[in-house]
């Protein structure tokens, strides 16, 4: 960890247009939680539906795509990731340091308002608000890494992202069953599964396949991301 | 430029002078404003199709495209195998919006984000060719290439169905009705999606905001038609569908050419239809007159 590369991450990441983004996500999750207070839908099975439909399976993806491939992805695309890496830092303090920015991005991004949203629908009944929170933070830090490890190896790191949380995750994992075992979405749920009590939401990953691979994921897409620094070449790309 | 200098006094000596350094002067037609923009056009489609650039930039429109073929070469291998039509013409765009969202957001950064961040825009509009020029060709080419998309394995559908002579009189009015409403598809997704991307010079943003506009409102859409339905106020549902942008013109085809819905409890009656349309007509309207301001402010910069 460098205090000095993670501040630069982070005003990177929150200036600009990218915080647009960053913040209209969960706004709007908020803003759908106060429609379902207004129209009356405040039971545990309509709360389940916000949370499973957007907030893992839209806004997490989305927030984990910004976020990841943002705090490096357009330093490399400049070019001026030349200046960090020359710097006596080492490459996997880099690697980590970025991830860290990223999930804690995702943290204050994506599980905060995840609680919020709940917690304003039905309070914490059933523990759903603090489950998901949860499920939202364990997934926020593997699709961090991924996304991460994703914009070091390749110029088009947001299109094979979308690709993944899109077409694998959600088009895909509608119809195989066996593609919801390698979603990270999936393992969110689990974790959230476990400390909900609510008869409405099941998981379909075990916790037993659930903890391993979000471990190994996480922890392997950062190590692997640090390795990629230490020879990264800048290529252009027509 | 074309205003005299001021004088500077009567001694004042000529500080520069063009010398004729022999290059060969143009001599031949020159084609106009008509021409350029056709020629941007076509450079532009080529371009959303990864051709002109380098192999890796092939890769992923293609992939796409690839994808999108997939249930049409299917859906004739069942019509072929049981004599039943598999994928109804009017459902085809609708059951493949994942990947057409993923096409339009991987692809019109690509056609509006270098030219920004390059600064190359002046040389464009230094030609005869002018911002609305700019706006239209970039728009056209995203709507021709994101039609073809759709209209293409229709068409080989069709051409499949024709083949395997189905019972029953061949379903040309579904086709036709799928064709028409593509065109419908492909302006309104190319005027948000390069609307979207135009707003920032850098790829992987544009690529980011237009897929999660598109994500936003069908989540939205499905956790309000999911919530709505639960506690049974359908009619409410019904309207819910609407904002997911390939509903909303789903609900047009069912007006307009009276199609099947193409989503479990059909769309609002009545009233319906045309807010629909007219929805689609005042997001387009939005989308180019954004990006014809946005250009405007890009070319005096």
């Amino acid at each position: 960890m460098n205090s000095v590369v993670a501040g630069i991450t982070y005003r990177a990441v929150l200036g600009r247009r990218r915080v647009f983004l960053l913040l209209l996500l969960p706004l709007v999750l908020i803003g759908l939680a106060l429609l379902l207070r207004a129209v009356g839908s405040t039971d545990e099975r309509a709360t389940v539906t916000l949370m499973q439909v957007y907030a893992i399976g839209t806004m997490l993806p989305l927030l984990g795509l910004i976020a990841g491939t943002g705090t490096i992805a357009p330093e490399i695309d400049d070019g001026t990731i030349i200046h960090l890496l020359s710097k006596p830092i080492s490459r996997p303090v880099i690697a980590t340091t970025k991830f860290a920015v990223a999930a804690s991005m995702l943290a204050l991004f994506a599980a905060v308002p995840t609680f919020i949203a709940a917690y304003l629908l039905i309070g914490d009944e059933a523990g759903i608000a603090s489950g998901f929170a949860v499920g939202a933070l364990v997934g926020g830090i593997a699709y961090a890494a991924v996304f991460l490890l994703l914009g070091v190896v390749t110029r088009h790191a947001v299109t094979i992202g979308i690709i993944y949380a899109v077409v694998w995750e959600n088009l895909i994992g509608g119809y195989v069953p066996g593609a919801r075992n390698f979603s990270i979405q999936q393992w969110a749920q689990t974790f959230a599964a476990q400390i909900t009590t609510s008869g409405f939401f099941k998981a379909t990953v075990g916790m037993g396949f659930a903890v391993p691979a979000v471990l190994i994921v996480t922890i392997g897409s950062v190590v692997w991301a640090g390795q990629r620094l230490r020879s990264l070449s800048l290529t252009g790309d027509a | 430029m074309s205003e005299p200098l001021p004088a500077t006094g009567p001694k004042a000596a000529p500080t520069g002078v063009i010398h004729d350094i022999g290059y060969r002067h143009y001599e031949g037609p020159r084609l106009g404003r008509g021409h350029a923009l056709a020629a941007l056009t076509l450079h532009s489609l080529r371009g959303v199709f990864g051709l002109g650039r380098a192999a890796r930039g092939k890769i992923m429109p293609f992939l796409l495209a690839g994808a999108m073929m997939l249930p049409a070469v299917v859906s004739i291998a069942i019509m072929a195998l049981v004599k039943q039509q598999a994928i109804p013409y009017a459902g085809y765009t609708v059951t493949m919006q994942a990947v057409l969202a993923v096409f339009l957001a991987a692809q019109s950064p690509y056609l509006v984000a270098p030219d920004l961040r390059f600064r190359v825009l002046p040389l464009y509009l230094s030609r005869p060719t002018t911002t609305a020029d700019y706006v239209v060709a970039k728009l056209s080419a995203m709507a021709i290439a994101l039609f073809l998309l759709m209209a293409v394995p229709l068409t080989v559908l069709y051409l499949g169905e024709l083949l395997v002579d189905l019972p029953g009189p061949p379903h040309t009015h579904d086709y036709i009705a799928a064709m028409v409403i593509s065109i419908v598809y492909a302006v309104l997704l190319s005027a948000v999606g390069v609307a979207l991307a135009s707003f920032t010079p850098r790829r992987g943003l544009g690529v980011a905001a237009v897929i999660a506009v598109y994500l936003l409102t069908s989540a939205i859409s499905g956790v309000l038609v999911g919530v709505l339905s639960s506690v049974s106020r359908d009619s409410a549902a019904t309207w819910a569908w609407l904002i997911n942008p390939f509903f909303l013109v789903d609900a047009v085809q069912v007006w307009i050419f009276g199609t099947r819905p193409n989503n479990d409890g059909g769309y609002p009656p009545g009233v319906g239809g045309p807010v629909a349309a007219l929805a689609v007509l005042v997001i387009i309207a939005l989308g180019v007159t954004a990006l014809v301001l946005r250009y405007r402010k890009a070319a005096s910069s």
